[in-house]
Protein backbone atom coordinates (compact mmCIF):
# COMPACT_ATOMS: atom_id res chain seq x y z
CA UNK A 1 0.00 0.00 0.00
CA UNK A 2 1.93 2.91 -1.29
CA UNK A 3 -0.92 5.31 -1.91
CA UNK A 4 -2.05 7.57 0.88
CA UNK A 5 -4.80 9.34 -1.08
CA UNK A 6 -6.79 7.82 -3.86
CA UNK A 7 -9.94 9.10 -5.48
CA UNK A 8 -12.08 7.37 -8.03
CA UNK A 9 -14.42 9.28 -10.30
CA UNK A 10 -14.57 12.19 -7.90
CA UNK A 11 -17.11 14.70 -9.13
CA UNK A 12 -18.66 17.88 -7.80
CA UNK A 13 -21.45 19.66 -9.56
CA UNK A 14 -22.60 23.15 -8.68
CA UNK A 15 -26.07 23.66 -10.10
CA UNK A 16 -25.38 21.06 -12.76
CA UNK A 17 -22.03 22.55 -13.73
CA UNK A 18 -19.02 20.43 -12.95
CA UNK A 19 -16.39 22.12 -10.80
CA UNK A 20 -14.55 18.82 -10.57
CA UNK A 21 -15.33 15.97 -12.89
CA UNK A 22 -14.39 12.32 -12.77
CA UNK A 23 -11.12 12.95 -10.99
CA UNK A 24 -8.80 10.06 -10.26
CA UNK A 25 -6.17 11.37 -7.96
CA UNK A 26 -3.38 9.29 -6.59
CA UNK A 27 -0.90 10.52 -4.02
CA UNK A 28 2.01 8.39 -2.90
CA UNK A 29 3.08 8.13 0.68
CA UNK A 30 5.98 10.28 1.80
CA UNK A 31 5.97 12.43 -1.32
CA UNK A 32 5.27 16.03 -2.07
CA UNK A 33 2.39 16.17 -4.52
CA UNK A 34 1.96 19.41 -6.40
CA UNK A 35 -1.64 20.04 -7.39
CA UNK A 36 -1.52 22.48 -10.25
CA UNK A 37 -4.14 24.32 -12.18
CA UNK A 38 -5.21 27.77 -13.29
CA UNK A 39 -7.74 29.84 -11.34
CA UNK A 40 -11.09 28.15 -11.13
CA UNK A 41 -9.70 24.77 -12.19
CA UNK A 42 -11.20 22.99 -9.20
CA UNK A 43 -8.23 22.66 -6.86
CA UNK A 44 -9.91 24.04 -3.76
CA UNK A 45 -13.08 22.10 -4.51
CA UNK A 46 -11.10 18.86 -4.75
CA UNK A 47 -9.15 19.48 -1.56
CA UNK A 48 -12.32 20.40 0.30
CA UNK A 49 -13.87 17.12 -0.76
CA UNK A 50 -10.84 15.25 0.55
CA UNK A 51 -11.45 16.94 3.90
CA UNK A 52 -15.23 16.35 3.89
CA UNK A 53 -15.85 20.06 4.03
CA UNK A 54 -18.07 19.64 1.03
CA UNK A 55 -19.89 16.59 -0.20
CA UNK A 56 -18.86 14.98 -3.50
CA UNK A 57 -21.68 14.66 -5.99
CA UNK A 58 -20.13 11.40 -7.09
CA UNK A 59 -17.10 9.24 -6.66
CA UNK A 60 -15.07 7.79 -3.88
CA UNK A 61 -12.21 8.85 -1.68
CA UNK A 62 -9.78 6.54 0.02
CA UNK A 63 -7.30 7.92 2.50
CA UNK A 64 -4.72 5.78 4.25
CA UNK A 65 -6.41 2.72 2.92
CA UNK A 66 -9.78 3.58 4.38
CA UNK A 67 -12.84 4.73 2.58
CA UNK A 68 -14.03 8.15 3.56
CA UNK A 69 -17.48 7.66 5.07
CA UNK A 70 -19.58 9.32 7.70
CA UNK A 71 -18.42 6.80 10.29
CA UNK A 72 -14.71 6.85 9.57
CA UNK A 73 -14.49 10.53 8.69
CA UNK A 74 -13.28 12.05 11.94
CA UNK A 75 -10.82 9.26 12.61
CA UNK A 76 -9.26 9.66 9.19
CA UNK A 77 -9.21 13.43 9.52
CA UNK A 78 -7.25 13.13 12.75
CA UNK A 79 -4.26 12.23 10.64
CA UNK A 80 -4.62 15.14 8.26
CA UNK A 81 -3.50 18.70 8.75
CA UNK A 82 -4.92 21.30 6.43
CA UNK A 83 -4.78 24.88 5.33
CA UNK A 84 -7.49 25.68 2.81
CA UNK A 85 -7.62 29.00 0.97
CA UNK A 86 -7.17 31.61 3.67
CA UNK A 87 -5.78 30.69 7.09
CA UNK A 88 -8.25 30.28 9.93
CA UNK A 89 -7.76 32.05 13.24
CA UNK A 90 -9.54 34.02 15.93
CA UNK A 91 -8.41 37.59 15.44
CA UNK A 92 -9.09 38.63 19.02
CA UNK A 93 -6.80 35.94 20.41
CA UNK A 94 -3.03 35.73 20.30
CA UNK A 95 -1.20 33.25 18.12
CA UNK A 96 -0.47 31.03 21.09
CA UNK A 97 -4.07 31.19 22.35
CA UNK A 98 -5.29 30.20 18.91
CA UNK A 99 -3.05 27.17 18.91
CA UNK A 100 -4.04 26.36 22.47
CA UNK A 101 -7.65 25.98 21.35
CA UNK A 102 -6.70 23.73 18.47
CA UNK A 103 -4.42 21.74 20.74
CA UNK A 104 -7.28 21.15 23.16
CA UNK A 105 -9.59 20.10 20.36
CA UNK A 106 -7.03 17.80 18.79
CA UNK A 107 -6.04 16.37 22.12
CA UNK A 108 -2.33 16.56 21.45
CA UNK A 109 0.47 17.42 23.92
CA UNK A 110 0.77 21.04 24.93
CA UNK A 111 4.41 21.18 23.99
CA UNK A 112 3.44 20.75 20.34
CA UNK A 113 2.45 24.40 20.44
CA UNK A 114 6.02 25.48 21.12
CA UNK A 115 7.35 23.02 18.58
CA UNK A 116 5.20 24.21 15.70
CA UNK A 117 5.66 27.87 16.60
CA UNK A 118 9.37 27.27 16.29
CA UNK A 119 8.99 25.40 13.01
CA UNK A 120 7.06 28.24 11.39
CA UNK A 121 9.30 30.78 13.15
CA UNK A 122 6.54 32.57 14.93
CA UNK A 123 7.72 31.94 18.48
CA UNK A 124 8.63 35.54 19.18
CA UNK A 125 5.22 36.73 17.94
CA UNK A 126 3.21 34.26 19.98
CA UNK A 127 1.73 36.82 22.36
CA UNK A 128 0.57 39.17 19.66
CA UNK A 129 -3.07 39.21 18.65
CA UNK A 130 -3.63 37.32 15.41
CA UNK A 131 -5.54 40.25 13.93
CA UNK A 132 -2.36 42.29 14.26
CA UNK A 133 -0.32 39.76 12.29
CA UNK A 134 0.89 40.52 8.80
CA UNK A 135 -0.49 38.40 5.98
CA UNK A 136 2.63 36.26 5.96
CA UNK A 137 2.42 35.74 9.71
CA UNK A 138 -1.23 34.75 9.44
CA UNK A 139 -0.30 32.25 6.78
CA UNK A 140 2.39 30.84 9.04
CA UNK A 141 -0.02 30.66 11.96
CA UNK A 142 -2.38 28.71 9.71
CA UNK A 143 0.46 26.36 8.83
CA UNK A 144 1.33 25.97 12.50
CA UNK A 145 -2.25 24.91 13.15
CA UNK A 146 -2.09 22.39 10.33
CA UNK A 147 1.15 20.95 11.74
CA UNK A 148 0.02 20.92 15.35
CA UNK A 149 -0.87 17.23 15.51
CA UNK A 150 2.14 16.26 13.36
CA UNK A 151 -0.24 14.60 10.93
CA UNK A 152 0.70 11.94 8.43
CA UNK A 153 -0.86 13.94 5.62
CA UNK A 154 -0.74 17.67 5.09
CA UNK A 155 -3.07 19.40 2.65
CA UNK A 156 -2.07 22.94 1.77
CA UNK A 157 -4.14 25.02 -0.61
CA UNK A 158 -2.01 27.78 -2.10
CA UNK A 159 0.07 28.24 1.06
CA UNK A 160 2.23 30.89 -0.54
CA UNK A 161 -0.70 33.16 -1.32
CA UNK A 162 0.18 36.71 -0.44
CA UNK A 163 3.74 35.96 0.60
CA UNK A 164 6.71 37.99 -0.60
CA UNK A 165 9.51 36.24 -2.51
CA UNK A 166 11.49 35.63 0.64
CA UNK A 167 8.42 34.23 2.34
CA UNK A 168 7.70 31.99 -0.63
CA UNK A 169 11.25 30.71 -0.55
CA UNK A 170 11.02 30.04 3.18
CA UNK A 171 7.67 28.26 2.87
CA UNK A 172 9.07 26.14 0.08
CA UNK A 173 12.08 25.07 2.12
CA UNK A 174 9.83 24.30 5.05
CA UNK A 175 7.47 22.17 3.02
CA UNK A 176 10.38 20.35 1.42
CA UNK A 177 11.74 19.41 4.81
CA UNK A 178 8.51 17.89 6.09
CA UNK A 179 8.64 14.41 4.49
CA UNK A 180 12.17 13.70 5.66
CA UNK A 181 11.87 15.38 9.04
CA UNK A 182 8.45 14.15 10.11
CA UNK A 183 7.56 11.51 7.56
CA UNK A 184 4.66 13.55 6.27
CA UNK A 185 3.05 13.40 2.87
CA UNK A 186 2.20 16.82 1.49
CA UNK A 187 -0.36 17.85 -1.07
CA UNK A 188 0.26 21.43 -2.07
CA UNK A 189 -1.79 23.31 -4.62
CA UNK A 190 -0.76 26.24 -6.71
CA UNK A 191 -1.62 27.96 -9.96
CA UNK A 192 2.03 28.58 -10.76
CA UNK A 193 4.25 25.84 -12.03
CA UNK A 194 7.32 27.83 -11.06
CA UNK A 195 6.26 27.68 -7.44
CA UNK A 196 5.81 23.96 -7.41
CA UNK A 197 8.55 22.66 -9.64
CA UNK A 198 11.23 23.20 -7.04
CA UNK A 199 9.56 21.24 -4.31
CA UNK A 200 7.09 18.74 -5.72
CA UNK A 201 8.20 15.32 -6.80
CA UNK A 202 4.84 14.29 -8.19
CA UNK A 203 2.28 16.52 -9.78
CA UNK A 204 -1.32 16.50 -10.84
CA UNK A 205 -2.43 19.09 -13.33
CA UNK A 206 -6.08 19.99 -13.31
CA UNK A 207 -7.95 22.22 -15.72
CA UNK A 208 -11.68 22.83 -15.90
CA UNK A 209 -12.20 20.16 -13.28
CA UNK A 210 -10.41 17.45 -15.21
CA UNK A 211 -7.07 15.82 -14.47
CA UNK A 212 -4.85 16.58 -17.46
CA UNK A 213 -1.67 14.96 -16.22
CA UNK A 214 -0.63 13.01 -13.21
CA UNK A 215 2.75 11.53 -12.46
CA UNK A 216 6.33 12.37 -11.71
CA UNK A 217 7.33 15.92 -12.38
CA UNK A 218 10.42 14.82 -14.28
CA UNK A 219 8.29 12.80 -16.66
CA UNK A 220 6.45 15.92 -17.67
CA UNK A 221 9.50 16.82 -19.74
CA UNK A 222 9.00 13.72 -21.80
CA UNK A 223 5.70 14.96 -23.20
CA UNK A 224 7.60 17.25 -25.50
CA UNK A 225 11.35 17.43 -25.23
CA UNK A 226 11.48 20.63 -27.29
CA UNK A 227 9.28 22.63 -24.97
CA UNK A 228 9.92 24.08 -21.58
CA UNK A 229 7.91 22.84 -18.59
CA UNK A 230 6.04 26.10 -18.52
CA UNK A 231 4.97 25.68 -22.12
CA UNK A 232 3.84 22.12 -21.56
CA UNK A 233 1.84 23.26 -18.55
CA UNK A 234 0.18 25.98 -20.60
CA UNK A 235 -0.61 23.52 -23.37
CA UNK A 236 -2.24 21.16 -20.91
CA UNK A 237 -4.34 23.76 -19.17
CA UNK A 238 -5.31 25.80 -22.17
CA UNK A 239 -3.32 28.94 -22.83
CA UNK A 240 -6.14 31.41 -22.90
CA UNK A 241 -7.09 30.61 -19.28
CA UNK A 242 -3.77 31.35 -17.73
CA UNK A 243 -3.38 34.81 -19.16
CA UNK B 1 -17.77 17.46 25.15
CA UNK B 2 -16.49 19.15 28.29
CA UNK B 3 -13.35 19.95 26.34
CA UNK B 4 -15.31 21.53 23.55
CA UNK B 5 -17.25 23.69 25.95
CA UNK B 6 -14.01 24.68 27.61
CA UNK B 7 -12.76 25.73 24.19
CA UNK B 8 -15.86 27.84 23.72
CA UNK B 9 -14.99 29.55 26.94
CA UNK B 10 -11.40 30.11 25.83
CA UNK B 11 -12.56 31.54 22.52
CA UNK B 12 -14.67 34.20 24.17
CA UNK B 13 -11.75 35.74 26.01
CA UNK B 14 -11.70 39.48 25.47
CA UNK B 15 -15.09 39.23 23.77
CA UNK B 16 -17.02 40.08 26.93
CA UNK B 17 -20.00 37.99 25.90
CA UNK B 18 -20.94 37.33 29.48
CA UNK B 19 -20.56 40.96 30.45
CA UNK B 20 -22.71 42.02 27.49
CA UNK B 21 -25.39 39.56 28.54
CA UNK B 22 -25.29 40.87 32.09
CA UNK B 23 -25.60 44.43 30.82
CA UNK B 24 -28.73 43.57 28.88
CA UNK B 25 -30.13 41.78 31.92
CA UNK B 26 -29.32 44.79 34.06
CA UNK B 27 -31.15 47.03 31.60
CA UNK B 28 -34.19 44.80 31.85
CA UNK B 29 -34.01 44.84 35.63
CA UNK B 30 -33.71 48.62 35.67
CA UNK B 31 -36.84 48.67 33.54
CA UNK B 32 -38.88 46.60 35.96
CA UNK B 33 -37.45 48.10 39.14
CA UNK B 34 -40.48 49.05 41.26
CA UNK B 35 -40.90 52.83 41.44
CA UNK B 36 -43.71 54.84 42.96
CA UNK B 37 -46.09 51.98 43.00
CA UNK B 38 -49.61 52.63 44.15
CA UNK B 39 -50.76 51.03 47.36
CA UNK B 40 -53.02 48.82 45.28
CA UNK B 41 -50.15 47.49 43.27
CA UNK B 42 -48.14 46.84 46.38
CA UNK B 43 -51.05 44.86 47.71
CA UNK B 44 -51.27 42.90 44.47
CA UNK B 45 -47.55 42.99 43.73
CA UNK B 46 -46.64 39.33 43.58
CA UNK B 47 -49.43 38.45 41.23
CA UNK B 48 -49.10 41.66 39.23
CA UNK B 49 -45.53 40.64 38.48
CA UNK B 50 -46.61 37.31 37.08
CA UNK B 51 -49.14 39.13 34.95
CA UNK B 52 -46.76 41.72 33.55
CA UNK B 53 -43.42 40.00 33.29
CA UNK B 54 -44.22 37.65 30.39
CA UNK B 55 -44.56 40.63 28.07
CA UNK B 56 -41.28 42.10 29.22
CA UNK B 57 -39.56 38.74 28.93
CA UNK B 58 -40.98 38.25 25.48
CA UNK B 59 -39.06 41.33 24.40
CA UNK B 60 -35.86 41.11 26.40
CA UNK B 61 -35.08 37.42 26.32
CA UNK B 62 -35.27 37.07 22.51
CA UNK B 63 -33.14 40.19 22.12
CA UNK B 64 -30.64 38.73 24.53
CA UNK B 65 -30.68 35.52 22.51
CA UNK B 66 -29.83 37.41 19.34
CA UNK B 67 -26.96 39.19 21.01
CA UNK B 68 -25.46 36.17 22.75
CA UNK B 69 -25.79 33.76 19.82
CA UNK B 70 -24.38 36.11 17.26
CA UNK B 71 -21.57 37.19 19.54
CA UNK B 72 -20.61 33.57 20.04
CA UNK B 73 -20.86 32.65 16.38
CA UNK B 74 -19.49 35.64 14.52
CA UNK B 75 -15.96 34.88 15.71
CA UNK B 76 -16.15 31.64 13.75
CA UNK B 77 -17.24 33.40 10.58
CA UNK B 78 -14.80 36.27 10.92
CA UNK B 79 -11.86 33.94 11.31
CA UNK B 80 -13.22 31.36 8.82
CA UNK B 81 -12.75 28.92 11.67
CA UNK B 82 -15.61 26.55 10.91
CA UNK B 83 -13.67 24.69 8.25
CA UNK B 84 -10.85 24.27 10.73
CA UNK B 85 -13.17 23.03 13.46
CA UNK B 86 -14.99 20.72 11.08
CA UNK B 87 -11.84 18.74 10.36
CA UNK B 88 -11.11 18.20 14.03
CA UNK B 89 -14.51 17.47 15.56
CA UNK B 90 -17.87 16.14 14.51
CA UNK B 91 -20.18 18.81 13.22
CA UNK B 92 -22.83 17.76 15.68
CA UNK B 93 -20.40 18.27 18.56
CA UNK B 94 -19.45 21.71 17.32
CA UNK B 95 -23.12 22.62 17.12
CA UNK B 96 -23.87 21.23 20.56
CA UNK B 97 -20.91 22.76 22.38
CA UNK B 98 -21.71 26.25 21.25
CA UNK B 99 -25.40 25.76 21.95
CA UNK B 100 -24.73 24.56 25.47
CA UNK B 101 -22.34 27.39 26.19
CA UNK B 102 -24.87 29.92 24.93
CA UNK B 103 -27.67 28.34 26.92
CA UNK B 104 -25.58 28.42 30.09
CA UNK B 105 -25.24 32.18 29.68
CA UNK B 106 -28.94 32.56 28.91
CA UNK B 107 -30.10 30.46 31.83
CA UNK B 108 -27.75 32.26 34.16
CA UNK B 109 -29.22 35.62 33.14
CA UNK B 110 -32.68 34.16 33.50
CA UNK B 111 -32.05 32.92 37.03
CA UNK B 112 -30.51 36.25 37.89
CA UNK B 113 -33.48 38.23 36.66
CA UNK B 114 -35.89 35.78 38.29
CA UNK B 115 -34.15 36.14 41.64
CA UNK B 116 -33.97 39.90 41.29
CA UNK B 117 -37.69 40.29 40.56
CA UNK B 118 -38.41 38.49 43.83
CA UNK B 119 -35.87 40.64 45.63
CA UNK B 120 -37.46 43.74 44.14
CA UNK B 121 -40.80 42.53 45.46
CA UNK B 122 -39.47 42.43 48.98
CA UNK B 123 -37.80 45.82 48.54
CA UNK B 124 -41.08 47.33 47.39
CA UNK B 125 -42.82 45.63 50.30
CA UNK B 126 -45.30 43.51 48.38
CA UNK B 127 -47.97 42.16 50.64
CA UNK B 128 -47.74 38.57 51.81
CA UNK B 129 -45.23 35.88 51.03
CA UNK B 130 -43.99 35.23 47.54
CA UNK B 131 -46.14 32.50 45.97
CA UNK B 132 -43.09 30.40 45.32
CA UNK B 133 -44.81 27.58 43.45
CA UNK B 134 -46.30 30.01 40.98
CA UNK B 135 -42.94 31.70 40.63
CA UNK B 136 -41.25 28.40 39.90
CA UNK B 137 -43.86 27.66 37.30
CA UNK B 138 -43.31 31.10 35.87
CA UNK B 139 -39.58 30.38 35.68
CA UNK B 140 -40.21 27.17 33.79
CA UNK B 141 -42.60 28.96 31.44
CA UNK B 142 -40.03 31.65 30.77
CA UNK B 143 -37.06 29.32 30.38
CA UNK B 144 -38.71 27.01 27.86
CA UNK B 145 -39.63 29.67 25.28
CA UNK B 146 -36.19 31.18 25.81
CA UNK B 147 -34.52 27.86 25.04
CA UNK B 148 -36.67 27.48 21.92
CA UNK B 149 -35.84 30.97 20.73
CA UNK B 150 -32.17 30.46 21.51
CA UNK B 151 -31.93 27.24 19.52
CA UNK B 152 -33.38 29.07 16.55
CA UNK B 153 -31.03 32.03 16.88
CA UNK B 154 -28.09 29.73 17.43
CA UNK B 155 -28.76 27.88 14.20
CA UNK B 156 -29.17 31.09 12.24
CA UNK B 157 -26.02 32.62 13.71
CA UNK B 158 -23.98 29.52 13.04
CA UNK B 159 -25.21 28.87 9.52
CA UNK B 160 -25.28 32.38 8.15
CA UNK B 161 -22.07 34.27 7.78
CA UNK B 162 -24.01 37.50 7.69
CA UNK B 163 -25.19 38.18 11.21
CA UNK B 164 -27.68 40.65 9.77
CA UNK B 165 -29.85 37.64 8.94
CA UNK B 166 -29.89 36.66 12.60
CA UNK B 167 -30.64 40.16 13.79
CA UNK B 168 -33.31 40.79 11.21
CA UNK B 169 -35.29 37.59 11.64
CA UNK B 170 -34.81 37.69 15.40
CA UNK B 171 -36.10 41.22 15.73
CA UNK B 172 -39.09 40.63 13.47
CA UNK B 173 -39.93 37.49 15.43
CA UNK B 174 -39.61 39.29 18.74
CA UNK B 175 -41.86 42.06 17.55
CA UNK B 176 -44.53 39.69 16.24
CA UNK B 177 -44.29 37.57 19.37
CA UNK B 178 -44.76 40.54 21.68
CA UNK B 179 -47.56 41.79 19.45
CA UNK B 180 -49.40 38.49 19.74
CA UNK B 181 -49.64 39.09 23.48
CA UNK B 182 -51.98 41.98 22.82
CA UNK B 183 -54.54 39.69 21.23
CA UNK B 184 -55.69 37.46 24.07
CA UNK B 185 -58.88 36.82 22.14
CA UNK B 186 -56.83 35.00 19.51
CA UNK B 187 -54.94 32.42 21.55
CA UNK B 188 -53.79 30.43 18.51
CA UNK B 189 -51.81 33.47 17.38
CA UNK B 190 -49.31 32.99 20.18
CA UNK B 191 -48.75 29.42 19.25
CA UNK B 192 -47.66 30.07 15.70
CA UNK B 193 -44.29 31.64 16.48
CA UNK B 194 -41.83 30.53 19.13
CA UNK B 195 -41.67 34.10 20.36
CA UNK B 196 -45.35 34.02 21.22
CA UNK B 197 -45.04 31.31 23.85
CA UNK B 198 -44.11 33.72 26.60
CA UNK B 199 -47.68 34.89 26.26
CA UNK B 200 -49.20 31.50 25.51
CA UNK B 201 -47.79 30.16 28.76
CA UNK B 202 -48.69 33.12 30.96
CA UNK B 203 -51.22 31.99 33.50
CA UNK B 204 -52.36 35.02 35.45
CA UNK B 205 -55.34 37.10 34.49
CA UNK B 206 -56.40 40.58 35.62
CA UNK B 207 -59.99 41.13 36.65
CA UNK B 208 -61.97 44.14 37.73
CA UNK B 209 -59.62 46.75 36.34
CA UNK B 210 -61.42 49.90 35.22
CA UNK B 211 -60.29 53.20 33.79
CA UNK B 212 -61.62 55.23 36.72
CA UNK B 213 -60.79 52.96 39.60
CA UNK B 214 -57.71 51.38 38.09
CA UNK B 215 -56.52 48.67 40.45
CA UNK B 216 -58.79 49.64 43.34
CA UNK B 217 -61.16 46.74 42.96
CA UNK B 218 -58.97 44.68 40.74
CA UNK B 219 -57.58 41.31 41.49
CA UNK B 220 -55.36 38.78 39.73
CA UNK B 221 -56.30 35.19 39.32
CA UNK B 222 -54.49 32.09 38.28
CA UNK B 223 -56.19 30.94 35.14
CA UNK B 224 -55.86 27.58 33.54
CA UNK B 225 -52.35 26.51 32.83
CA UNK B 226 -52.00 25.85 29.16
CA UNK B 227 -50.55 22.35 29.21
CA UNK B 228 -51.10 21.88 25.50
CA UNK B 229 -49.06 24.91 24.61
CA UNK B 230 -46.29 23.69 26.87
CA UNK B 231 -46.23 20.29 25.23
CA UNK B 232 -46.29 21.84 21.76
CA UNK B 233 -43.41 24.05 22.79
CA UNK B 234 -41.37 21.11 24.01
CA UNK B 235 -41.87 19.44 20.66
CA UNK B 236 -40.88 22.64 18.90
CA UNK B 237 -37.67 22.74 20.95
CA UNK B 238 -36.78 19.19 20.04
CA UNK B 239 -37.70 19.63 16.39
CA UNK B 240 -35.73 22.83 16.06
CA UNK B 241 -32.72 21.26 17.68
CA UNK B 242 -32.78 18.25 15.38
CA UNK B 243 -33.42 20.30 12.26
CA UNK B 244 -30.87 22.98 13.15
CA UNK B 245 -28.19 20.44 13.85
CA UNK B 246 -28.94 18.59 10.64
CA UNK B 247 -28.72 21.81 8.60
CA UNK B 248 -25.37 22.59 10.14
CA UNK B 249 -24.14 19.06 9.48
CA UNK B 250 -24.99 19.35 5.81
CA UNK B 251 -23.64 22.84 5.34
CA UNK B 252 -20.82 23.19 2.84
CA UNK B 253 -17.89 24.97 4.40
N1 LIG C 1 -19.91 27.28 -3.62
C1 LIG C 1 -19.83 27.30 -4.96
N2 LIG C 1 -20.94 27.49 -5.70
C2 LIG C 1 -20.88 27.49 -7.05
N3 LIG C 1 -19.75 27.32 -7.76
C3 LIG C 1 -18.61 27.13 -7.09
C4 LIG C 1 -18.58 27.10 -5.65
N4 LIG C 1 -17.32 26.89 -5.26
C5 LIG C 1 -16.58 26.80 -6.39
N5 LIG C 1 -17.36 26.93 -7.49
C6 LIG C 1 -16.89 26.86 -8.89
O1 LIG C 1 -16.11 25.72 -9.05
C7 LIG C 1 -15.02 25.99 -9.92
C8 LIG C 1 -13.72 25.57 -9.23
O2 LIG C 1 -13.46 26.41 -8.15
P1 LIG C 1 -12.23 26.21 -7.19
O3 LIG C 1 -12.35 27.17 -6.09
O4 LIG C 1 -12.12 24.79 -6.83
O5 LIG C 1 -11.01 26.61 -8.12
P2 LIG C 1 -9.48 26.70 -7.77
O6 LIG C 1 -8.78 25.76 -8.67
O7 LIG C 1 -9.27 26.53 -6.32
O8 LIG C 1 -9.14 28.18 -8.21
P3 LIG C 1 -8.18 29.27 -7.56
O9 LIG C 1 -6.82 29.04 -8.12
O10 LIG C 1 -8.75 30.54 -8.07
O11 LIG C 1 -8.26 29.13 -6.08
C9 LIG C 1 -15.08 27.46 -10.26
O12 LIG C 1 -15.63 27.57 -11.53
C10 LIG C 1 -16.00 28.02 -9.24
O13 LIG C 1 -16.75 29.08 -9.77
MG1 LIG D 1 -8.59 27.76 -4.77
Amino acid sequence: MNEIVKTAGLTKLYKGVAAVSDLNMSVRKGRIYGFLGPNGAGKTTTLKMLLSLIRPTNGEIEIMGRRMEAKSRIEILRNIGSLIESPSFYGHLTGAENLRILQTLLDVPKMNIDKVLKIVRLDNQRSKKASAYSLGMKQRLGLAGALLAFPKLLILDEPTNGLDPAGIQEMRELIKSLPTQFGMTVIVSSHLLSEIDQMAEDIGIIAKGKMMYQGKLEDLHNIDRNKSLEEIFLDLTGREQSL
Amino acid sequence: MIKLIKCEFMKTRRRYVFLTALTVTAAMLAWIYPRHQSADLIRLGWMANLYELPLINSIFMPLLSIIVSSRLCDIEHKGVMLKQLAVTKKRSQIYDAKLIYGLIIMIFCLILSWGMTITFGYIAGFEGEVPIRLYLLYFLFTATPTIAVYILQHTLSLCFKNQGVTFFSGTIGTFLGALSLFFPQLPWLRRILVWGYYGALSFVGLFGWTKENRYKQAHFEVMGIDRNSFIILLFICIAMYIIGREIFKRKEL
